[in-house]
């Protein structure tokens, strides 16, 4: 049954999924393209200069592409059950209505995941060609929160276009934002090493939260 | 197969039904009938446990439906009001969607009746009309091969010909394979075609749980004019209702024309053309409740 479950999130999905990577992988190939000729025009000593010793991020440009990828699968993927309640027809379906949930959560969240993933490996891999590994694992350090910022906002989303009250919804977004701004906090290279992982615990916490908003709308709080 | 007992409910303050009992046997059609706002579409989401009740509990199929187990759902076709489905997909995405979860799965009876339909079968559900959607939504239940049929308002937004085709297609295969439906209708012309027994609520109490027959033959309709026109009429516990334009009166009762003459002779009160009139259920439906 998980199967079908899947199959119905794919085709609510698939062509905000397609987007977004495309979307991903356009900003990736953007941020090479710079950095190219940078190291073309002024020199990779004036490049290494600048990210070592003058902490400068050649990646900021990713910071926010986690954040928008979350947003988007999430309201792709939850906003159509809330439309006319058909919430009501996932929880008719024959599973419990908390695994039915889950496995809907486990779609989202794994889409994230894989497109995480894919962007990851695209940066480090241009990344080493044109800085030792020393710097790139610092740079994936850096980017870190900002990925894990992306699934904190599906999770919060999640959370909020299934609750069923409009004043709940507005509480949980003042709360969602006071948390994604955790996660952006600080804008130094690293300067989260020691925090990921409590930034990973939260976010996991996270995880689960919007099974309440559903449980809400089942016992049909308005 | 459906068990309410003591239902009650409130929104806020405002008391939807009290100690609401009914129960509906396996095989039969029972029709739920109320005026707006008298708690049909609440007494379906409490049976599909959407709703927890304030008091009182359903068990269907001896399940309470606030724990509806994943066996118990997989036993009961839901129609939801308008005929919602997930209209983000196709009429052939659908059925590959549901049939994963019915190991009952009846690919057939969707076909059938989607043949019926001048649609293809990469038509976005949200494309279609009122009518086609009915049929795609009628289709997906009838291969769930379910026990029981739960369904809000069928009728709502269906021309006359999908109504009627929605109608005849149930009411046989419900006869046919002996399942169990509870439904309700704001065209009360519709669920007369289709249900062997009325359930009629009106504001926070039942008015009757009867075999339709039998209900329209023991509800009665008495009409006839007052010689005068400003003459009160004192309802009494066996007058249902009254309805009364300037000197016509349409007087509703369970009791018969000789309880109904001797009142009006107790009473005083001369009338003229006296006489029973046969009811539809719409219009005993309307007797019972009132027009307003």
């Amino acid at each position: 049954m998980w199967k079908s479950v899947f199959y119905k999130e794919w085709l609510k999905t698939r062509w905000f999924m397609v987007g977004y990577t495309l979307l991903g992988v356009l900003c990736i190939g953007y941020l090479f393209l710079t950095l190219k000729h940078s190291f073309a025009f002024t020199g990779g000593k004036n490049v290494w200069f600048t990210v070592l010793f003058q902490e400068q991020q050649f990646y900021s440009l990713l910071k926010y592409v986690p954040l928008a990828g979350g947003l988007t699968i999430a309201v792709a993927q939850y906003l159509p059950e809330t439309i006319n309640k058909r919430l009501k027809l996932t929880f008719h379906l024959p599973l419990t209505e908390n695994k039915v949930l889950l496995q809907m959560q486990a779609f989202g969240a794994g889409c994230l995941l894989i497109s995480f993933l894919m962007f990851g490996g695209l940066f480090t891999g241009f990344s080493l060609i044109y800085f030792p590994i020393q710097m790139v694992t610092n740079s994936v350090v850096t980017i870190l929160p900002w990925l894990l910022a992306g699934f904190a906002a599906y999770f919060m989303i999640a959370l909020i276009i299934l609750e069923p009250n409009w004043i709940f919804r507005f509480c949980y977004t003042l709360i969602g934002v006071f948390f994604l701004t955790i996660y952006f906090n600080s804008a130094g290279a690293t300067a989260y090493a020691s925090a990921n992982p409590v930034l990973f615990i939260l976010t996991a916490l996270l995880s689960v939260v919007f099974v309440f908003s559903a449980y809400r709308f089942r016992k049909g709080e308005v | 197969m459906i068990e309410c007992n003591n239902l009650t409910h409130y929104y806020g303050e405002k008391l939807v039904f009290e100690n609401l009992n009914f129960q509906v046997k396996k095989g039969s059609i029972l029709g739920l009938l109320g005026k707006n706002g008298t708690g049909k579409t609440t007494a379906f989401n409490i049976l599909n446990g959407f709703l927890q009740p304030t008091g009182g509990q359903c068990l269907v199929f001896g399940e309470d439906t606030q724990h509806l187990s994943p066996q118990a759902k997989a036993r009961i076709g839901f129609l939801i009001e308008g005929h919602i489905q997930y209209s983000f997909m196709n009429i052939q995405q659908i059925e590959k969607f549901y049939s994963g979860f019915y190991p009952k799965w009846k690919s057939a009876a969707y076909w059938e009746l989607i043949s019926k339909l001048n649609v293809s079968l990469t038509q976005k559900i949200s494309t279609m009309s009122c009518g086609q959607r009915s049929q795609v939504a009628l289709g997906l239940i009838l291969a769930q091969d379910p026990d029981l049929l739960i369904l809000d308002d069928f009728s709502m937004g269906l021309d006359p010909g999908y109504r009627r085709l929605f109608i005849d297609y149930l009411r046989e295969y419900a006869k046919a394979e002996n399942k169990t439906i509870f439904t309700t209708s704001h065209i009360i012309q519709d669920l007369e075609r289709l249900i062997d027994d009325v359930l009629i609520i009106d504001y926070n109490k039942m008015l009757v749980q009867s075999p339709v027959a039998e209900f329209r033959s023991n509800f009665r309709r008495f009409d006839f004019e007052l010689d005068n026109e400003a003459t009160e009429l004192k309802k009494e516990p066996f007058i249902m209702n009254i309805e009364k334009v300037k000197n016509k009166v349409e007087l509703y009762t369970f009791s018969a024309e000789s309880d109904v003459k001797k009142y009006l002779d107790d009473n005083k009160i001369v009338v003229s053309n006296f006489a029973q009139v046969r009811m539809e259920l719409e219009d005993a439906f309307i007797g019972l409740t009132g027009k307003y």
